[in-house]
């Protein structure tokens, strides 16, 4: 039995030793596969990419994209990448300067009267293949963008349009559009209503210019490759490889070329990962980083100037204002209105710099009649009292012949605050009113289908300007906005809507905005939550980037390299 | 060569008969007593069964003697590590400022007005010559350095002369600094620090709805009280991550222990039946569960949830047990099929069948006794992968619905602040590591001691 314990320890040692040399032959060959590889990719890796965040010498600045765009045709763009892009190598009728003000873009004038616009284009606005800009290449995109065969999502933004509304239903064809070029370089819109924000309005990417000619050589595949799109903005696409990176150099027939003080953006990167964005401007790969909630430590400790920039979005909780939902009952949502506190949420729970709690639809950027909108009219408050609450609470379980309330459900996004934010309110709801909330976690798409199929009691939404007017917050809860996926129903809130649209006095405007405000809080019809902020950081060498609550954003279109500032 | 052997007659006389032969120098000891002594002799496995049974008593008898509400969230005490001062003061609830008093105060430059503290602090400052487009406010938690990085902006553009934060704030230092902006929005070169050391506070209301003063005593404002315990820490909406801890366990053990036991029993059927039959059954029934092995087990978890139609915020967990069982028992049929061939050869079954014995009793009294061994060690095994399924699972948000706690879920949620708060990522992953570790060699120990052919080496 000794012999074989002696047996034993020593064939443990020996496979002991061996297991050892194995893991360090195994480490020693993994470390030399990785540097071999190393060394290989850097052998066969583009020399453009080894360039750093800013270089002066070349005027170039590396970026990265969130997401791919999933094409650039300005007549379908919807989301913010694309709107980024095009922001960048097109131009409309009219553009904003780094202040945000409304200047001459193609147009080198234009009056707006409250049934017809009438722009001049100026003659050195140019195609970047030396062709000028026309009228024609506008009607040609509103017409296409009409088209119910193009099936744009943004086509109701040129419902201000005369018959745009019809032509889009399939009732009129694209060619009875309100608008006539009497020459080449004069363009004359009919307006179906009165509007007193047109000249915002045309600054839109999906007012932006198309050309026929070239859009029907490219065979419908306009806007999917670099050489598929034609540009007369700042930039051009120089080459664009998908899944990769998009590079734009500045286009050399802009009418404003000696203004552009950068040569090149590089999109080198695509990642929508908020670890590696952090990473590559930790290497000094990026010239701007968007800051994830996790990534302001890493920033505070690396002494970063960080910078923060209120978006423009509201979010708020939003009812299902249908017929068979409980949430239809008014003293039911003032319950859950009675204990919403968003100074607690932002403070406490969001925690993020830049979030500014609130209680209106509206958000505290937009203008009213002398000064900000907000400022002439802020909205009603509504105290944090539980007691009432709770009294609202019970008239709604008479009111809807409750034994006892059934669990609601609260759609959310899938995200880290999302999901911090709903089990915050998952518990308010609980700790104060006794009602069980589920949580129903869904990615983006599919919240989007729950909200448009109604499969949801409360929601958690948002809502970004499509331009700078009140009404684009205001029209929102109007029975026929198909982004009203509450469907809110108030024939009293339609009427103000109406006449707001119609109406160009900004003095009658802001009162009747004030007065939608005050029926948004009365009817409880959503819960108020925050202004979104976002807080990024910018390599100290360049300069000059401009943020935008509507249209490219970020926009660099105005940017410069000052090499001294390192 | 001599040959001199000298017998006396003592030598000639008989021997006595020993009266017993052979003695039995152990004690009889039966399969499982014989298992035992050398599980008890394996000092790993043995603490391992410690481990496990301590395991046990965490989420069993755990919530009893710390009956703390896993849900209840204390805004006060938000992503707490452990052991943290958790004294705090009394102080009036917290009335929106609107400047008042800003001008007042005798200091010049940028200012503290009132008490600052962990509810609010509230900065005011002289107008900054060249200061047109008002001021930027940031805050940090680092002394500000020649590189001016002044931290987070807490405010990009302010016109007024005073500004009040209620931004997160922690009991701690924080460097206040102003900056006023030029008329193109531009920083000017000079800029105001103050620093600021908040003290905790609490209001009455709040300190009495979380029961840290009695409902009958006058407080007043300015006494001290002490914050709940947390012993582990709070997580990031300030709930007691050690009974979220003990609540996650009775989910994380509940996968782990039922659903290895029902597909250990599933696959013990289904292997015996393949391995007693043979022949053509044996050769269908194995291809079947080689098919089954094939299945994505992912996919198939996605597709219970649809096909159970779970809505809003339901647990997922049925549907994960129920996949996990439907998924998992091939392993454990082949393993019991092997067994069951070889002992179905064995001469004391054919010796009981040539006494009539009928095929449940051979299956009942011969062959699963037989491959009891292999079917505990697999059930060992099996449990810490479970548990580790259900923590993956619930780490990708297809396991609990909240506000019910998991490990996984709780890792996943602690993941996000791993540099700033590492508790709430290190202690639900340090209880899933030691779990399996446990399980692991339990079941190692429990394969040593349960193998027949191990007991000659004693």
């Amino acid at each position: 039995m000794a012999d074989v314990i002696i047996d034993e320890s020593s064939f443990v040692r020996s496979a002991g030793r061996q297991l050892l040399v194995y893991g360090i032959v195994t480490v020693l060959g993994f470390a030399l596969l990785m540097w071999l590889l190393d060394a290989l990719a850097s052998l066969v890796g583009s020399s453009s990419e080894t360039t750093g965040a800013v270089d002066a010498a070349t005027g170039t600045i590396t970026l990265y994209l969130d997401e791919e765009p999933p094409q650039l045709d300005s007549t379908l763009a919807t989301d913010q990448v694309s709107g980024r892009i095009i922001g960048h190598v097109m131009e409309g009728l009219l553009r904003k300067d780094e202040l945000g003000n409304i200047v001459g873009g193609v147009a080198e004038s234009w009056t707006i009267d409250a049934d017809k616009a009438v722009f001049n284009l100026r003659a050195a606005a140019r195609w970047s293949d030396g062709k000028p800009v026309t009228a024609h290449d506008f009607i040609f995109a509103w017409q296409r963008t009409l088209d119910p065969a193009t099936a744009s999502e943004y086509a109701f933004i040129l419902y201000y349009i005369k018959n745009a509304e019809a032509i889009n239903r399939g009732e009129m064809p694209p060619t009875a559009l309100g608008v006539s070029a009497p020459d080449e370089r004069t363009l004359v819109v009919e307006l179906e209503r009165p509007v007193l924000f047109f000249d915002k309005l045309v600054s839109f990417p999906t007012y932006y210019p198309v050309r026929e000619d070239f859009f029907k050589a490219t065979n419908g595949r306009y806007g999917a490759d670099a050489d598929t799109l034609l540009y007369n903005g700042p930039f051009v696409i120089s080459s664009w490889v998908h899944g990769a990176s998009l590079r734009m150099d500045r286009n050399e027939s802009y009418w404003r070329r000696d203004e552009i003080r950068l040569n090149t953006i590089n999109w080198a990167y695509i990642t929508s990962d908020a670890n590696a964005q952090l990473n590559f401007f930790k290497d000094g790969k990026v010239a701007y980083a968007g800051m994830a909630p996790e990534s302001l430590s890493v920033a505070l400790e690396n002494r970063w100037h960080l910078r923060q920039f209120q978006d423009g979005g509201v979010f708020f909780i939003e009812f299902n204002h249908r017929p068979n939902r409980l949430t239809r009952n008014l003293h039911l949502r003032r319950a859950l209105l009675l204990v919403n506190n968003s100074s607690e949420l932002v403070n406490k729970v969001t925690k993020l710099p830049g979030y500014l709690p609130t209680n209106s639809l509206f958000p505290a950027f937009l203008d009213g009649l002398h000064d900000k909108f907000r400022r002439e009219h802020p909205a009603k408050d509504v105290p944090i009292d539980v007691d009432q609450a709770r009294r609202e609470l019970e008239l709604a379980r008479k009111e809807l012949g409750l034994e006892k309330w059934p669990p609601l459900s609260l759609l959310t996004g899938d995200n880290p605050i999302a999901n911090l934010q709903s089990e915050y309110y998952q518990s308010v709801f609980k700790d104060k009113l006794g009602l069980d909330v589920r949580i129903d976690r869904q990615i983006f798409k599919q919240r989007l289908q729950k909200m448009t199929s109604g499969d949801f009691d409360m929601v958690m939404a948002g809502w970004g300007p499509d331009y700078e007017d009140l009404l684009t917050f205001g029209d929102f809860f109007a029975s026929w906005n198909l982004n009203n996926r509450g469907r809110y129903d108030n024939p009293e809130y339609d009427a103000l809507v109406r006449k707001a649209q119609a109406s160009l006095d900004q003095a009658e405007r802001v009162e009747l905005f004030a007065r939608m405000q005050d029926i948004i809080v009365d009817d409880a019809v959503i819960l108020p939550n925050y202004e979104k902020g976002a807080s990024f950081v910018t390599d100290p060498r360049l300069k000059g980037l401009v943020r935008r609550v509507v249209g490219a954003d970020p926009d660099y279109t105005y940017a410069w390299i000052e090499e001294s500032a390192q | 060569m001599t040959n001199d052997i000298r017998l006396s007659s003592r030598d000639l006389e008989h021997i006595a008969q020993e009266r017993v032969v052979e003695t039995l120098s152990r004690p009889s000891l039966s399969y499982w007593q014989d298992a035992w002594i050398r599980l008890k002799g394996n000092r790993r496995a043995l603490i391992s069964l410690y481990i496990v049974i301590a395991l046990l008593a965490f989420t069993l008898i755990g919530p009893l003697l710390w009956s703390v509400d896993p849900s209840v969230q204390d805004l006060d005490q938000i992503s707490q590590p452990p052991g943290v001062d958790r004294r705090a003061t009394l102080v009036a609830p917290h009335v929106p400022w609107h400047g008042g008093e800003a001008e007042t105060a005798a200091v010049d430059g940028l200012r503290i007005v009132g008490a600052a503290n962990s509810q609010a602090v509230r900065l005011a400052w002289d107008p900054i010559p060249g200061a047109v487009r008002g001021y930027r406010i940031y805050r940090n938690i680092f002394p500000i350095g020649p590189e001016k990085a002044y931290g987070l902006p807490l405010v990009m553009s302010i016109a007024g002369t005073w500004y009040e934060d209620l931004l997160d704030l922690k009991p701690r230092d924080y460097y206040y600094t102003v900056v006023g902006l030029d008329e193109h929005g531009v920083e000017l070169p000079d800029a105001e620090t103050i620093e600021v050391t908040l003290p905790r506070v609490i209001t009455i209301d709040e300190a009495r709805g979380r029961g840290l003063i009695a409902a009958d005593a006058t407080p007043q404002l300015g006494d001290p009280v002490t914050l709940a315990l947390h012993p582990l820490g709070t997580d990031a909406l300030g709930r007691d991550l050690l009974a979220r801890l003990m609540h996650g366990a009775r989910v994380s053990l509940f996968i782990g222990i039922v659903a290895p036991f029902l597909y250990v029993m599933i696959g013990v059927a289904y292997g015996a039946m393949a391995g007693f039959i043979g022949g053509r059954t044996d050769a269908v029934l194995m291809r079947f569960a080689d098919f089954v092995v094939a299945l994505p087990f992912l996919l198939f978890m996605i597709l219970f949830k649809v096909m159970f139609g779970l809505g809003a915020g339901e647990s997922g967990i049925v549907p994960m047990l129920i996949a996990m069982v439907i998924l998992s028992w091939p392993a454990t049929s082949r393993l019991v099929r092997g067994q069951i061939l070889s002992i179905r050869e064995e001469g004391y079954i054919g010796a009981s069948r040539l006494l009539g014995a009928a095929t449940p009793y051979l299956v009942m009294r011969h062959m699963i006794p037989n491959t009891m061994g292999v079917i505990l060690v697999t059930l060992t095994f099996a449990v810490p992968s479970a548990i580790f399924t259900e923590a993956f699972l619930s780490f990708i948000g297809m396991g609990v619905a909240p506000p019910t706690p998991s490990w996984g879920s709780m890792c996943n949620e602690g993941i996000k602040t791993m540099l700033t708060t590492p508790h709430e990522l290190l202690f639900p992953a340090i209880l899933i590591s030691i779990t399996v570790l446990a399980f692991n060699l339990l079941g190692d120990g429990l394969r040593d001691a349960l193998d027949a052919r191990m007991r000659s080496r004693e």
